[in-house]
């Protein structure tokens, strides 16, 4: 049992009464992500402001067999970051800074919180972007997307999923509180300029971990010129292996030059009609207007036709902003979703509309994928009602979530128990139990997002 | 609860925290001054939703987080184009709810509902004092157009007051004032939840204007403006209220297009503009006052980096004046940062709640800014006050 008041009064010792809270009404905005997962309230939210301060955190945690849940913009799905067990929740909010930018490296060094739109905003005063791919809004935080190994409509089919090399160095608090730093910041005498440089990529092993070994406390990106030019495109195709031939083509022949972002929407009203939102990416105007060219050569020969380009310019606008509309019919839930081959989409479409559309009537979820170099990371999204539709979604989307899984389809997002754990734990692979291995020797008391990725039971 | 009326927006919230944005400072005057997840308005549905299925109840010390909002409609303004949940009706819905079930709220917020009601006005005047700005001019009884300046504008801001009538009656409209019988247009109630005695001074407030022949008020407060045109005819279950209601920035817009007044002086200075948010953001109204602004020759008027829509609010709104006043005073700081980045040397704006909270900023800050209403900037361009009023250490009579 948690003395909630002895634990109040401890983390106050460390970073004053203003940034800890026990109050009920301050725990509850920390018990629901953007999924229908069930609420689950940490009992206490404290928000430090400096790794020194985490540290000390994380001697209570230990001292008193408190998990901590990490919290970063609070906009992930899939039960990745609610308190699975009673717990502390650690609002990285104030640790939001961009540390660095730097124009002859071209790296940014930042905390965790620091959201992607901040950095971009400052980036773009001097001609110089990240792209951030995922579509979370204005509170997207960059740890937590590094954290989970995110990545979603934009840049991606260019550079891939955040933590595919362009994730440089992190600075990881260990939950027994030591610093460590990893790529070339490993190196005291060097700096933050390089991945992969001494010994194995230690940085590979808190991407896509989702805390679970460790707090990141900062990071450094690699960064780049912005382009001056945007040309987008919209385009339908009737087959989706049209769709697959697209993505050989921007995959091998051109080399993944073309696009930076590349998105295919299929809406369940129109299960036949597959959208495509294209970003053509470029430094210079012939060189944009040669791909676009042969983009436009191509969906042609493919039998697509291009429409409007307008709705492709909101969409890839306002991907850090926030996008329009995507609220107004219910709340969202994406599931089966995850990564997989150009060659094995259409086995999760067929999915989607066979198990979900067909066989259970389920006809308000859409089905979308956005080009990876090489892979695509496809999902399928709807929106519903809270609160009388959240159970049947959570069904719907287990079912659904084991259907693709037990295909060609890599998960994307583990989470808690209402997230795809019990999934991967009835997998039992042998990357399994060589993460739980390390778990225990990184985090013997499993402090860290306890029920986050592995149950609780299989860290005894 | 109050709240229950809102349920099906509440559960509509999708959590998506584009109402938090990307930094402290970058929208939310409330996230920015109380750091809480529970500060923001995705917090806030979740905070209404454990209150609707009772996981929740009203208490003293949540206080803070529901009446701390400044009611600047940022949130709401973002909430457009996700999930379109009207934030701001809900937090006073809660507001209300607190009142109802008898929890206690700032004593401020009290203080000022019972001046307003008891006294007429909320800084407690008799309605001699009240209505002293006006001495020396004269009114029209009974010419249809009633000139109503609110709380504030009697106050605090006699000297502008003035100067907005005489510019108003050298344009050729005929005002009425109520004089001793002004009384407060009914805002504190609504923004503080204390809605027992609203029905009565509303339904007081119109018959006292009806009873005058009253077919226009022109007001310089925003919230008296939207007190009049949108809290009238909901509390009195009526669709529109029998009398047209205008902002000054619309009659000023008026007088300059149609050249009602000459604006023969040039005012060599560079001015920015605040977009009060009971004007802007709540109903739309960006371009009058900007327009005015620039038919005035020699004005250099110059943009905030936030501006219209994505305003950042100057403190001021939602009573949080009062009831946390340092929670104000740092937003209005934050905000004069934004008038001290166009390099500067006047803010306009145009509502008495903006100009006494942004006078303040700068004040605490002593800098070098004038803080002045549109329309004393127009009055001098028409040569009916000296431009001494222009200079940023002048000090108003009152």
């Amino acid at each position: 049992m948690v003395d909630v008041g002895k634990i109040t009064r401890l983390l106050v010792e460390i970073v004053g009464p203003d940034r800890v809270s026990d109050k009920h009404f301050d725990l509850i905005p920390y018990g629901r992500d953007l999924s229908p997962a069930k609420e689950k309230l940490p009992t206490h939210v404290v928000m430090p402001k400096s790794r020194e301060e985490i540290q000390e955190i994380l001697k209570i945690a230990n001292k008193h067999d408190m998990p901590i849940y990490i919290r970063g913009g609070g906009t992930s799905h899939w039960d990745a970051f609610l308190a699975q067990e009673p717990g502390i929740m650690l609002d990285l909010s104030f640790l939001n800074a961009i540390v660095e930018i730097n124009q002859r490296d071209l790296t940014a060094t930042v905390q965790p919180n620091c959201t992607w739109a901040k950095l971009d905003f400052e980036l773009r005063k001097q001609g110089l972007t990240y792209l951030c791919s995922e579509a979370g809004g204005p509170a997207m935080t960059i740890g937590g997307s590094v954290m989970k190994g995110g990545g979603g409509p934009h840049g991606t089919a260019k550079f891939g999923f955040h933590g595919n090399q362009d994730i440089i160095t992190l600075e990881m608090i260990l939950p027994n509180g030591e610093t460590v730093e990893t790529g070339s910041a490993a190196w005291p005498s060097a700096g933050k300029f390089k991945r992969q440089c001494l010994g194995p990529d230690l940085a590979g092993l808190f991407i896509g971990a989702e805390g679970i070994l460790g707090i990141c406390t900062e990071l450094t990106l690699r960064i780049r010129p912005a382009t001056d030019f945007k040309e987008r495109l919209l385009a339908t195709m009737d087959r989706l292996d049209k769709v697959m031939e697209f993505g050989h083509f921007i995959s091998r022949h051109v080399g993944d030059e073309y696009l930076q972002g590349a998105y295919l929407w299929v809406d369940p009203s129109a299960p036949d009609v597959f959208l495509l939102m294209m970003d053509v990416f470029g430094y210079e105007r012939e060189i944009i207007e040669h791909r676009k060219a042969r983009v436009i050569e191509k969906v042609k020969e493919l039998g697509g036709v291009f429409g409007d380009s307008e709705p492709a310019n909101g969409y890839f606008d306002g991907i850090l902003t926030g996008l329009t509309d995507i609220f107004t019919t219910g709340v969202w839930h994406f599931f089966g979703s995850g990564s997989l081959r150009i060659d094995d989409i259409g086995i999760i479409y067929k999915i989607w509309r066979e198990e979900v559309i067909e066989k259970r009537g389920y006809t308000k979820a859409g089905f979308g994928g956005n080009f990876l170099p090489r892979d695509w990371l496809a999902f399928m999204v709807t929106n519903y009602k809270e609160p009388e539709e959240s159970e049947m979604i959570m069904k719907l989307a287990d079912e659904i979530n084991e259907l693709v899984l037990s295909g060609p389809v890599v998960p994307y997002g583990i989470g808690g128990r209402e997230g795809l754990r019990s999934i991967v734990e009835a997998r039992n692979t042998g990357y399994y139990r060589l993460l739980k291995v390390i778990k225990k020797a990184v985090d013997p008391k499993n402090i860290l997002q306890r029920g986050i990725f592995i149950p609780k039971e299989e860290l005894p | 609860m109050r709240i229950e009326e809102y349920a099906e927006m509440i559960y509509a919230c999708g959590r998506c925290e584009f109402c938090r944005g990307f930094d402290f400072n970058e929208r939310c005057p409330e996230i920015f001054t109380q750091n809480w997840e529970s500060s923001t308005a995705r917090g806030r549905m979740l905070i209404a939703r454990a209150l609707l299925e009772g996981k929740l109840e009203y208490t003293e010390d949540l206080a803070e987080r529901i009446f701390g909002c400044f009611l600047c409609a940022r949130c709401k303004e973002e909430c457009k184009k996700a999930a379109q949940i009207d934030i701001i009706e809900i937090t006073k819905a809660m507001r209300a709810d607190f009142v109802d079930h008898g929890v206690k709220i700032p004593e401020a917020g009290n203080e000022m509902a019972f001046l307003a009601t008891e006294k007429g006005n909320i800084f407690g005047d008799s309605p001699a004092f009240h209505a002293k700005w006006a001495e020396g001019l004269e009114f029209k009884r009974g010419s249809g157009i009633l000139f109503y300046p609110g709380c504030l504008a009697s106050h605090r801001f006699k000297e502008k007051t003035k100067i907005l009538v005489q510019l108003l009656q050298a344009a050729g409209y005929d005002l009425d004032f109520l004089g001793d019988e002004q009384t407060c247009c009914g805002t504190p109630l609504w923004i503080t939840g204390n809605m027992a005695e609203a029905k009565t001074m509303v339904s007081a407030q119109l018959k006292k204007m009806q009873d005058r022949s009253v077919k226009e008020v022109i007001t310089p407060c925003p919230s008296c403006f939207r007190a009049f045109d949108e809290e009238y005819p909901r509390i009195l279950g009526i669709e529109k209220l029998p009398i047209k209601v205008r902002h000054t920035s619309e009659v000023l817009e008026e007088i300059v297009e149609k050249k009602k007044i000459k604006l023969k002086h040039k005012v060599k200075k560079r001015v920015t503009y605040h977009d009060p948010c009971e004007i802007g953001r709540y109903r739309g109204i960006y371009e009058p006052p900007r327009k005015v602004l620039e038919a005035i020759p020699g004005l250099e008027f110059v943009e905030m980096s936030r501006k219209e829509a994505e305003s950042f609010c100057c403190g001021g709104g939602g009573g949080v004046k009062l009831m946390y006043p340092d929670y104000s005073q740092a937003v209005s700081r934050e905000r004069l940062n934004d008038v001290l980045a166009t390099g500067s040397e006047i803010v306009s704006t145009i509502c008495p709640a903006c100009e006494m909270n942004l006078t303040h900023a700068t004040y605490e800050a002593d800098a070098a800014i004038r803080v002045l209403d549109v329309a004393e900037l127009v009055a001098v361009s028409a040569g009916l006050v000296d431009e001494e009023i222009l200079d940023p250490y002048y000090i108003p009579e009152d």
